[in-house]
């Protein structure tokens, strides 16, 4: 198989770990930069996100008193770690197929849960009235997106696997393969309700405006974000950042994974990212307020949820 | 080999001294300084987020920290616990006359000003309010002398 | 798509940030900033420290004259002691660069003294400060205002009389 690296190389290096570490920083920087721009402000230079974390590297971490210590210094780690793993597991076409050994898109799925879980329960073990709060937000928004997420990758699959003569196949490898021989799936009109709710989809899990509603924001004094401080903070810029970039390259890999081989690829590969992350997330990031929790829980349960359900459906009976 | 390792320590330090994060702390003002700061943090023309400063929301993410208020007696003991939250390495600005020396509420019985007597001050900007160009030049000496701190 | 138009306008017409420290920042030139102190052109009078709101100003005596003190610490640049002072002895420039360290706060301070002096005409101790030219017409010549700083209260009525004048 073309480009195929040792797992280990792959977690660790390329495309997951260092690699992704350093491109998702580089977004959020060209992210921050343009979303000042927008506003007719000037804007931190683009290594800011770099500079934030080797400033987190030099303070301390203080743990509260009441909060449950191994829980509260692992979670983060967690999350980490976990998006470490994900980003060697999504394909990158033309260069890079994920070893069979990481799994399928089963998964990832799980995978892609697991930073929202982790600063869940960040946020309950601090032991802060916020951090309960942000528990329960993040808990109720979790419930909300996950569903649409599922649904939308099972219709995928179905439609790679019903193609090929199965019923259902949950190898990404194969879904990038299925489309560079028959078509992106962004182009496909039975896709189209899937597309529509992924688009609704990733802000949520992505924790961008308009939903940020758990982490990160002045009305509960940054949810359960708000007892760490120092390298256990790092690390939660990291899984954030990792995350933006596994997110979006599933979101490329399901949808729209044509590109050339070699080089040309990787450089494809990386100006899709940061188109999605231009469009997709800074546009969307100054020119929208944030949502109340319980608007966003309703929406999400009635429009993405109804596009999602539609596209399996079309789907199962679309050939 | 130790020469490398201190040059890097040093490369690092000024690195990571271009990231500072604000905090601010009202230990009793009129709001006038912090209407000040928050024009100097949030508008477009006064824009710090260029200096690498960011607003936080949270004490414990804080490394810069901007005092306004006379430490009125009813909110001393609450300023002095959240103070005590912010982790080193940190520097404290004291914003408007009023921690200082306690402004025009000098003489008044429910004033603890000189703000310095419980709290470390580093860098003092006078004015009241002063002008956001002013917090700015007091946000870059604060720079300088946490550069040192790191 | 209103939204959408705005972002592309505020794409176009670039920021509109003030790039102070890098760039200069524009001054009004009324601002209220720094206090200025002309130790010549003081009366004495200390109507500025009676109405000064931030309690800046403060007159003492000493052996060696009237001593002048005024911190910038305590001072709310309102503009009262400018605008009480008969000859304009205390005024704000529109200097606002007052950002110190804290080590430096006591040193934000003018301190000037109106030195004791015997009289010229008389012999006796005076204040060598400027007169009040309050109700004066027509209005102090510069030589007159030299002359008044060596006179002592006594003297200074005998020269207004011999001007025509009674204060």
């Amino acid at each position: 198989m073309p480009g195929q690296f040792d797992y280990p190389l792959a977690v660790l290096l390329f495309p997951g770990g260092l690699f992704a570490l350093v491109l998702g920083l580089a977004l959020k920087g060209a992210d921050r930069r343009l979303a000042a721009r927008l506003q007719r402000r000037v804007g931190p230079p683009l290594a800011q996100p770099f500079f934030d974390l080797v400033k987190l590297a030099r303070k301390r971490t203080m743990v509260p008193d009441i909060a449950a210590q191994p829980v509260f210094l692992g979670a983060p780690l967690f999350g980490a770690v976990s998006m470490m793993l994900a980003a060697a597991m999504v394909p990158i076409a033309g260069i890079y197929t994920p070893s069979p050994v990481l799994g399928n898109l089963l998964v990832l799925l799980y995978l892609l849960a697991i930073p929202a879980v982790a600063l869940m329960v960040a946020g309950s073990a601090s032991g802060s009235p916020f951090g309960a709060i942000g528990f329960s937000r993040e808990m109720a928004l979790m419930l909300a997106y996950e569903g649409p997420l599922v649904l939308v990758v099972a219709a995928v699959a179905m439609r790679t696997g019903i193609g090929s003569g199965g019923w259902v196949n949950f190898s990404l490898t194969d879904i990038v393969a299925y489309q560079r021989q028959h078509g992106a799936f962004l182009f496909d009109p039975v896709m189209w309700p899937a597309l529509l709710a992924f688009l609704a989809f990733y802000p949520a899990n992505l924790g961008i405006v308009p939903f940020d509603i758990p982490e990160a924001e002045t009305e509960i004094l940054e949810g359960p974000l708000l007892e760490y401080s120092g390298p256990a903070l790092g690390l939660f810029k990291i899984t954030s950042a990792l995350k933006a970039v596994v997110v979006l390259s599933l979101g490329i890999a399901l949808f729209f994974p044509l590109a050339p081989e070699g080089a040309g690829g990787l450089l494809v590969q990386l100006l899709k990212l940061l188109l999605m992350m231009l469009l997709g997330v800074t546009v969307l990031r100054v020119s929208c307020g944030r949502m109340r929790i319980d608007k966003a829980f309703r929406f999400f349960l009635k429009w993405p949820l109804a596009l999602s359900v539609l596209s399996l459906v079309i789907v199962a009976f679309a050939h | 080999m130790t020469t490398l390792i201190q040059s890097l320590s040093r490369r690092c330090q000024t690195i990571a001294a271009r990231s500072p994060w604000i905090y601010r702390i009202n230990a009793g003002s009129c709001n006038g300084c912090d209407v000040e700061c928050a024009t100097t943090a949030c508008i477009p023309r006064y824009d710090v987020e260029r200096l690498g400063c960011q607003y936080c929301g949270s004490p414990r993410h804080a490394d810069i920290v901007l005092i306004t208020g006379p430490l009125t007696a009813r909110v001393k003991e609450d300023v002095l616990r959240v103070f005590a939250e912010i982790p080193e390495p940190k520097v404290t600005i004291a914003v408007g006359i009023c921690p200082i020396s306690g402004g025009v509420f000098r003489e008044s019985y429910a004033v603890h000003a000189p703000i310095n007597q419980y709290i470390p001050i580093d860098v003092n900007v006078p004015g009241c309010p002063p002008r956001p160009q002013a917090i700015i030049e007091g946000v870059a000496q604060a720079i300088a002398i946490w550069r040192e701190r790191l | 798509m209103n939204v959408l138009k705005m972002l592309i306008g505020n794409l176009v017409k670039g920021p509109s940030t003030i790039r102070y420290p890098f760039g200069p920042a524009w001054t009004p030139d009324d601002l209220r900033g720094r206090i200025v102190f002309d130790l010549y052109a003081c009366t004495g009078c200390r109507a500025c420290e009676q109405v000064c709101a931030g309690g800046a100003i403060r007159f003492d005596k000493t052996p060696q004259g009237l001593r002048f003190m005024m911190w910038h610490n305590t001072c709310v640049f309102c503009g009262l002691c400018e605008f009480y002072c008969p000859t304009r002895a205390i005024r704000q420039s529109n200097d606002w660069h007052l950002a110190h360290p804290a080590e430096e706060a006591y040193r934000m301070a003018i301190r000037e003294v109106i030195p004791y002096i015997e009289c010229a005409g008389c012999g006796g101790k005076t204040l060598a400060s400027a007169p009040n030219p309050v109700g004066v017409e027509p209005p102090f010549t510069p030589e007159e205002i030299e002359r008044h700083h060596h006179l002592c209260p006594v003297c200074r009525k005998k020269a207004m009389a011999e001007r025509g004048q009674t204060s």
